[in-house]
């Protein structure tokens, strides 16, 4: 994908040399490298990045280096040299095509590529880029939703108009979605609005580890609208339950 | 033909668990409980050993189970955990479906990284303290859930900030830090059962071939701890779903694409389709179809039921090669043992089409259509609120 | 250890050396230690001589392609015709004691003899690809096969694709199977596979002119002589295709091999059909190797080989005064190496036997 345009420096914390052509001229190399120092400070980094000996055996098991101009092997190595143009160009143009299956946890070394996109993406989300905001345009709804219930993909999100390439069965589904789900043994399963019947207890105990840990400014980065409504529903469900936050 | 002087037969020796590379992260969760830095649960008896990657030994809890199901399955396939929960009760095993479980919130992580360390673990951790309080073993029911939570227990065990982080968060909600001694996947259950589920069968599956799909999650996250017995694939590839579909007597078809993912992404099967949609079909059902021609793929995760299920319209409608139904290993138990096809297995939220399978497994799919419809019927006429499991035959 | 001080004498030091293996080191060793006048007693486990070369049936030599059987065969002459060198086959040491200079050592034979100085030359056993991370189905596929049983074929002027008996029209080696990897646990280099591996492909080429021979590699090492020798003729004379990017999968479609790589020129996954799949599997330490540790005391690090301090330039040192270590025993080794430390130990080994006052 690169053609270099300088010659490629083995020590690229000097903001000459790298191997990326730099398409993010306006964003300063301190807030790159800003960025990229949260990354190493992850505690999941030590064990997502030794070195990387370019054998090829992560894009070779990778599904979306088959599909997309996506390299895992260019993750670890720009991560390896610490090329911190290249990095950030990946945190905002790479991360998002990764599937997450972790094949790439075939690497001799013991990197995970895939574990390292993970934190990349986290310190994106996090730090507000576009690029994050740009790629979970879609999928509001989803956070809100595991987030408020706990569940995710729960019977009431079978709507055509969401899978419109699944065929008419998710039609059928959804316009018998009540009849149908009363019509499975599972006492907990009765329900549409979450994938199961989840106590209110548990949801209280959810909100406060979002609370603790730390996610809810994670969420106030992407979207502040999202960031309300899911604030509304946990504030008002904490203080039933008698906490204070 | 001129053979050569290689081993006639050539079987993988048995590896000795002395010479595992990795630690074993058991002793380590051990010696943390003498520190008194967590509880951790043990696997109640009786339970049957299995054996992993590297020759050592895992338990698997024969009954006292807590269910730890899964979203996508619960949500859009609850024939899967319908099934596991028969299969169950079938054996008169003693298990327990709780409210009191969110789901792994892997949706958070992995999809939208919307989600940190800390908060992954203050879950998975809640989860395992609820069904401590239960006194049922936890059995996890997706293989992203699954993976992701022996991940989780790895970060635990080696990084001593994150585990004071989780334990404090955890004093906030009044529970202790607890870990169970065996992390499980209800297949790993499956597999360890399956002659007992042979006891039971009532329909003859040998006319049948099978493609199997191994999950990502479930084999390759801390690769050590997935089971591997080296009468199957020479021990080269896991056991799980392959040896209790071979037990109940159908047979496994290779194929060239055995290790590829099916191409869930997370995300993208939500918003960046195109890419699950062609993986699905280019890289797994296509080549199914055109090496082995199985009557039905059977694979052990929610994401990869769905996604192979559900990527079958838009591409027969392009006339690509395709329609192989797909359901999970316990629906495939479940059915071999004499369960309602949509009573149990709730066939009907899946999307290709599996009457033809029914018909060749000698399933008088008509019947039980007919006596479904009038159970959805009696619901909608009000006479009964809800399908029970007495209905279900269990 | 002096032999000074008043009152004092050390007991007689017994002038025998006790050679543990019969391959290329303990041939050489046995062979020079008798050559500078001591007595020397092979033992071998096997109830034949030679080695690894001679077990697994090696074809040719790096060394100018020579067979390695009429090498080992000469090697085998010079070390049983050497005025005094006894060697006894098919026994192993049982049991150890004494220290340097008079070890007192129990054979599977039941007798017990005395001996100066112990040479370990034990060597090397290769990787069961089984443990391998990579999906290579070793056990699953008989025409996966390792180097040793390409070896074998290559002997017989028989290479052929095993489960057809036909000449291959494609083959593959993939490079580092078993070594340079932090899950397996073997995270150092096996040093000879790149070089043994490049020997097979020329003489794939040469024994089946129509086969097409790839070379999947992470990095050639072909130290020294090695690149001119044989690197360069591969690709030049015999048209060997080396390929950086490793293998990770071998599956089976439409009857023959299919093997998933990463050709890193292109930098993109590729998958291409092969007839025969040949893994380079490298050297851990034979279970001889082991077990001499453990009966003899001597230090092993944490591949299991026996450990010579990172920071010595001593080659053939071990942890105990009066033990020596040649050829694999100690880490992976090339033939040349093996030979060249072989005469380390020798020496070593005879001047602690020989001359008092020569610190254990």
């Amino acid at each position: 994908m690169t053609t270099a345009t300088r010659a490629p420096a083995l020590f690229t914390r000097d903001p000459g040399a790298t191997l990326s052509p730099n398409h993010y001229t306006e964003v300063p190399y301190e807030e790159k490298l800003r960025l990229w120092e949260q990354v190493k400070a992850d505690s999941r980094f030590p064990d997502y990045m030794y070195g990387c000996y370019e054998c090829g055996i992560c894009v070779a098991a990778c599904p979306s280096a088959r599909f997309y101009d996506f390299s895992p092997r260019k993750i670890a190595q720009a991560a390896g040299r610490e090329d911190v143009e290249l990095i950030y160009e990946q945190m905002n143009d790479d991360v998002w095509n990764c599937s997450q299956c972790f094949s790439c946890d075939r690497c001799p070394r013991q990197n995970s590529p895939g574990g390292l996109i993970t934190i990349l993406r986290e310190v994106a989300v996090a730090n507000g880029l576009a690029s994050s905001k740009k790629a979970l345009e879609g999928y509001t709804r989803i956070v809100y939703k595991i987030m408020t219930t706990g569940t995710q993909v729960s019977p009431d999100m079978l709507q055509p108009d969401a899978f419109p390439d699944w065929g008419p069965d998710v039609r059928t589904v959804s316009e018998n979605l009540d009849t149908w789900r009363r019509a499975m043994p599972p006492e907990t399963h009765h329900t549409t609005s979450a994938s199961w019947i989840v106590s209110k207890k548990t949801l209280t105990e959810l909100y406060l580890i979002w609370h603790y840990s730390g996610v809810m400014d994670m969420i106030a980065q992407v979207d502040e609208g999202l960031h309300m409504i899911i604030m509304d529903v946990m504030e008002e469900s904490l203080e039933e339950a008698g906490y204070e936050i | 033909m001129g053979l050569i002087p290689l081993q006639a037969i050539r079987r993988k020796p048995v590896p000795d668990p002395a010479d595992a590379p990795t630690e074993d992260i058991r002793e380590l969760l051990f010696e943390l409980e003498d520190a008194g830095e967590l509880i951790v649960q043990r696997v109640p008896e009786p339970y049957i050993e299995v054996m992993t990657k590297y020759g050592r030994t895992k338990k698997i809890p024969v009954e006292q189970t807590w269910h730890h199901k899964s979203c996508g399955q619960c949500g859009h396939i609850p024939g899967y955990s319908t099934s596991i929960f028969w299969l169950n009760r079938k054996l008169g095993l003693d298990y327990f479906d709780p409210t009191d479980q969110t789901s792994c919130t892997a949706w958070n992580y992995y999809a939208s990284a919307t989600s940190n360390a800390a908060a992954q673990a203050g879950v998975a951790v809640r989860n395992f303290a609820a069904a401590l309080e239960t006194g049922y073993f936890p059995m996890i029911h997706c293989a992203t859930s699954y993976g992701h939570y022996k991940e989780v227990r790895h970060e635990l065990v080696h990084h001593a900030d994150l585990r004071a982080q989780v334990r404090d968060i955890m004093g906030k909600l009044g529970k202790p830090l607890v870990l169970p001694e065996e992390i499980v996947h209800y297949s790993e259950w499956v597999h360890a059962m399956r002659d007992r589920f042979v006891e039971k069968q009532v329909y003859d599956f040998s006319n049948l071939t099978v493609t199997v799909h191994p999950a990502c999650h479930y084999y390759k996250l801390i690769k050590e701890d997935a089971i591997y017995d080296p009468d199957i694939y020479g021990g080269e590839r896991t056991a799980t779903v392959s040896a209790m579909v071979m037990a109940l007597g159908a047979t496994v078809a290779d194929y060239s694409t055995f290790f590829d993912c099916c191409g869930f992404g997370f995300r993208h099967i939500l918003v960046e389709r195109d890419f699950t949609r062609s993986f699905a079909t280019q890289r797994k059902i296509e080549v199914m179809k055109e090496e082995a021609n199985p009557d039905v793929t059977i694979t052990h995760d929610t994401g990869c039921v769905t996604t192979l299920d559900k990527s079958q319209f838009s591409p027969e409608a392009h006339n690509r090669k395709v329609g192989i139904p797909v359901m999970s290993d316990a629906q495939f138990a479940a059915l071999a043992m004499g369960a309602h096809p949509y009573r149990v297995c709730q066939l009907h939220w899946h999307s290709t089409d599996n009457r033809p399978l029914l018909e060749k497994m000698g399933i008088d799919w008509k019947a039980a259509w007919e006596e479904f419809s009038e159970d959805l019927a009696r619901i909608e006429r009000g006479e009964i609120e809800y399908l029970t499991w007495e209905e279900a035959g269990v | 250890m002096s032999s000074e001080g008043v009152g004092h004498r050390e007991p007689a030091r017994c002038d025998r050396v006790l050679v543990i293996g019969a391959g290329p080191g303990g041939l050489e060793a046995a062979r020079l230690a008798a050559a500078l006048g001591s007595e020397v007693l092979v033992v071998e486990k096997q109830s034949v001589l030679g080695g690894t070369p001679i077990a697994e049936s090696y074809a040719a030599l790096t060394h100018g392609f020579r067979s390695a059987e009429e090498a080992m065969g000469e090697m085998m002459a010079a070390a049983v015709d050497q005025t005094g060198v006894i060697i006894q086959a098919s026994t192993e040491v049982t049991a150890v004691s004494g220290s340097a200079g008079n070890f007192s050592v129990t054979l599977s034979s039941g007798e017990t003899v005395e001996a100066g100085a112990i040479i370990i030359a034990t060597g090397f056993q290769h990787f069961d690809p089984g443990r391998e991370t990579q999906q290579y189905g070793y056990y699953e596929f008989a025409d996966v096969i390792t180097l040793v049983d390409a070896e074998k074929m290559l002997k017989a002027h028989n290479f052929v694709t095993p489960s057809t008996g036909e000449p291959p029209k494609r083959v593959a080696f993939i490079q580092c199977v078993g070594s340079r990897d932090r899950q397996i646990g073997n995270e150092y280099c096996s040093k000879v596979c790149c070089g043994i591996s490049s020997k097979q492909a020329i003489e794939i080429r040469q024994q089946v002119p129509d086969a097409r021979v790839f070379v999947f590699y992470i990095d050639m090492r072909m130290y020294g002589y090695w690149e001119n020798e044989i690197y360069w003729p591969a690709q030049e004379e015999h048209k060997v295709n080396f390929v950086k990017g490793i293998v990770t999968e071998i599956l089976a479609k439409g009857g023959r091999l299919v093997i998933r790589g990463e050709d890193t020129t292109m930098g993109r996954p590729m998958e291409v059909p092969m007839d025969v799949v040949v893994l380079a599997v490298g050297m851990e330490p034979s279970q001889g190797t082991r077990r001499m540790a453990e009966i003899l005391g001597v230090a092993t690090n944490k591949y299991g080989f026996i450990e010579r301090a990172p920071e010595s330039l001593d080659t053939v040192a071990t942890s105990v005064p009066g033990i020596f270590v040649c050829g694999a025993a100690s880490g992976p080794a090339d033939l040349d190496d093996t030979i060249s430390s072989a005469g380390a130990a020798a020496a070593k080994a005879v001047a602690l036997v020989r001359r008092a006052g020569v610190p254990a």
